[in-house]
């Protein structure tokens, strides 16, 4: 009876830890928003520079009433998964095989690490000229931003296999495709998940540096036009539907991540 | 041993009195746009020529984007920036209270850039054209409506395309008809293109400017009602200032190319050119010296700018070639002054173009020619 009793009281105890673990992001966020208000009201700062959590709230229910927030966030969405599918893709692509085959590293090496340290704001309105205006341009800068992690991600992933596990698969006679379906792959997911993260965070990056320079429509194209309008709470919406965007891709590679790599939490527990 | 003694405290007492006479000055930034570039030469002059510091000013400039220069007037945390009037008009609807104190840029800057085989003495014929524009904002969009208007036309009506800052390749590769583009800038390196073999086909550009059909108000002076109202003296010091570097620049654009070597990184400085600026800015100021008229002075950059065309080519020119374009838009009998038509023009452009609310706003608090008539010619 005691026994049960305590159980209960413990399972309570962990239902209000994790009810309240959920309600600290929530909390954080009213508090924030309740300072934000606070020092708006008082003009600590002027409202010219930062404005008011109402007055974003109107510029959100406007840009949402005429649907200038959602064409623009569609397109920015679209450039973005393409520019995604592209990126990721070929980094897979190339990042298996440079694994595989290390010569390859030494040949494309230095043309990958140029490219990538170097600032995509410099070179993005070169990637107009070449790529065109239109949407294909920033498609491509999406993916040349998102490239990277996905492609060192999946070399540290796929040469990260136990060579205990290889020679096992070599010696059931495991071909290629099957040692990559059934051993190489699934060990490299963590890792490559891991870079597929940071590759959907950056692909919002990409899109809107690439509207920066040169387009018509896009969440890029917006803040130049509210600011161009001196409409600052309409800045403060796009820019949160970014941060939104980007925090719901993170949040679904993670959701993959959670359905996929199902045994590797088991074999931790 | 002596000699070094003598030499050690002469410097000291040189740097003394050096640090003594900065302290005696207001400090003050002025926010620019866009980068250092030629076209910002009068500040520079100004620096150079002392005309800041010998009215008091420790002048910095800064390079900031248009809205965020304006901003940063409009609470104070600037004194003084150059903007287009129309983000004034638009500011100000927008509860900035900022006051435009000096039109720096007499002509709108903001041109059509075409292939001369394409006849537009019609505005008319624009319809159906594929234009690029940097993007549908800002005074380029502003220019664009603007013709469009003149022409009796709608957007709808022609095919627009948002190219960036990328006029010349985007039009050398024939993307697009015509750009709009800065009168003083962009047709010169498409020319340069041109000349050079490097842009297709073409053989020439037209310019079709904006001020040819509507006298709209550009880039100016700005500071903020405050302190138009707390320092006014000072505003017409800053403004005396400013004016007089302008003026020196539109006189002698050879010397201004050359006060402008220190402040741009970019511009061309090949010995031979700095040597033949340095001699044609030295003729200008003999020639300066008989007082000429404004006429007399134009056609004497004209001259100076055909001398340096015979000895150098048009690539190594380029940048002292937007220089003297952008005189002709600066210069004016009355530097500075600015004119309530073209702040109404400005106004209805941007209440056609749906940025105004309902109250269209005082033009008459946006500007003051206060301080022009103040520090008048």
């Amino acid at each position: 009876m005691q026994t049960t009793t305590v159980s209960r009281d413990f399972q309570a105890r962990q239902k209000r830890q994790i009810l309240l673990r959920r309600l600290c992001p929530l909390l954080t966020i009213l508090l924030l928003l309740l300072f934000w208000q606070w020092i708006t009201d008082r003009e600590i700062i002027s409202p010219i520079l930062v404005p008011s959590p109402a007055d974003v709230f109107a510029a959100f229910a406007s840009a949402l009433a005429d649907g200038s927030l959602a064409r623009h966030t569609m397109t920015t969405l679209g450039e973005m998964m393409y520019g995604l599918l592209l990126g990721v893709g070929v980094g897979l692509a190339l990042g298996y095989a440079i694994a595989k085959a290390p010569l390859l590293e030494y040949v494309l090496s230095p043309i990958i690490v140029a490219f990538q340290s170097t600032p995509i704001v410099a070179y993005a309105p070169l990637l107009i000229i070449w790529f065109g205006t239109g949407p294909s341009s920033k498609v491509v800068t999406t993916a040349v931003i998102v490239f990277f992690p996905a492609l060192v991600n999946t070399i540290v992933g796929i040469r990260s296999v136990s060579p205990r596990l290889r020679d096992l698969m070599r010696s059931l006679n495991a071909g290629p495709g099957r040692t990559f379906r059934l051993l190489e792959f699934p060990s490299a997911l963590p890792v490559i998940l891991a870079g597929l993260k940071t590759s959907t965070t950056l692909a919002v990056i990409g899109a809107v540096v690439g509207e920066f320079v040169g387009s018509g429509s896009g969440l890029g194209v917006l803040v130049i036009m509210a600011r161009s309008q001196y409409n600052t709470p309409l800045v403060v919406v796009t820019v949160l539907t970014m941060t939104v965007i980007a925090l719901s891709l993170y949040s679904l590679v993670a959701l993959l991540e959670w359905r996929f790599l199902v045994w590797q939490r088991r074999a931790s527990a | 041993m002596l000699y070094l003694k003598r030499f050690a405290t002469i410097l000291a007492l040189l740097v003394t009195s050096m640090i003594g006479a900065q302290a005696d000055l207001d400090q003050e930034r002025i926010l620019l746009t866009f980068i250092p570039n030629v076209q910002f030469a009068p500040f520079y002059v100004g620096l150079q020529h002392g005309t800041f510091s010998e009215v008091g000013f420790d002048v910095e400039l800064e390079h900031l984007q248009e809205p965020e220069v304006l901003d940063l007037v409009a609470v104070g945390q600037a004194n003084y920036g150059i903007v287009s009037g129309e983000q004034v008009i638009l500011a100000r609807s927008r509860g900035r209270d900022v006051v435009y104190v000096f039109e720096w840029f007499q002509q709108y800057p903001v041109a059509l850039v075409h292939s001369s085989e394409l006849d537009l003495s019609n505005l008319e014929q624009l319809r159906g054209l594929k234009i690029g524009i940097p993007g549908r904002f800002g005074a380029s969009y502003s220019g664009l409506t603007t013709l469009l208007n003149s022409a009796g036309l709608t957007e709808s009506e022609i095919e627009l395309n948002e190219i960036g800052f990328n006029a010349p390749e985007v039009f050398c590769l024939g993307a697009v008809d015509a750009a709009i583009v800065y009168a003083n800038n962009e047709p010169l390196q498409i020319r340069n293109l041109t000349d050079a073999g490097e842009c297709g086909d073409l053989e020439d550009v037209e310019v079709l400017t904006v001020a040819s059909q509507v006298d709209l108000v550009s880039n100016g002076l700005i500071v903020n009602r405050s302190q138009l109202e707390e320092m006014p003296y000072q505003i017409a010091r800053m403004v005396g200032a400013f004016r007089e570097a302008l003026r020196i620049t539109i006189d002698n654009p050879a010397g201004a190319y050359l006060a402008s070597l220190s402040y741009v990184d970019t511009l061309p400085s090949d010995d031979a050119l700095i040597t033949a600026l340095t001699e044609a800015a030295a003729r200008q100021q003999a020639f300066l010296a008989d007082g000429p008229s404004r006429a007399e002075v134009a056609g004497s950059r004209r001259t100076m700018l055909e001398g340096l065309s015979r000895q150098f080519d048009g690539a190594l020119l380029a940048q002292f070639h937007v220089l003297l374009d952008s005189i002709e838009l600066w210069d004016a009998d009355t530097l500075g002054y600015s004119d309530l038509v073209s702040w109404e023009a400005m106004r209805d452009i941007l209440a056609l173009m749906n940025l105004l609310g309902d109250d269209l706003g005082d033009l008459g608090a946006a500007f003051s020619n206060e301080f022009v008539s103040v520090s008048d010619e």
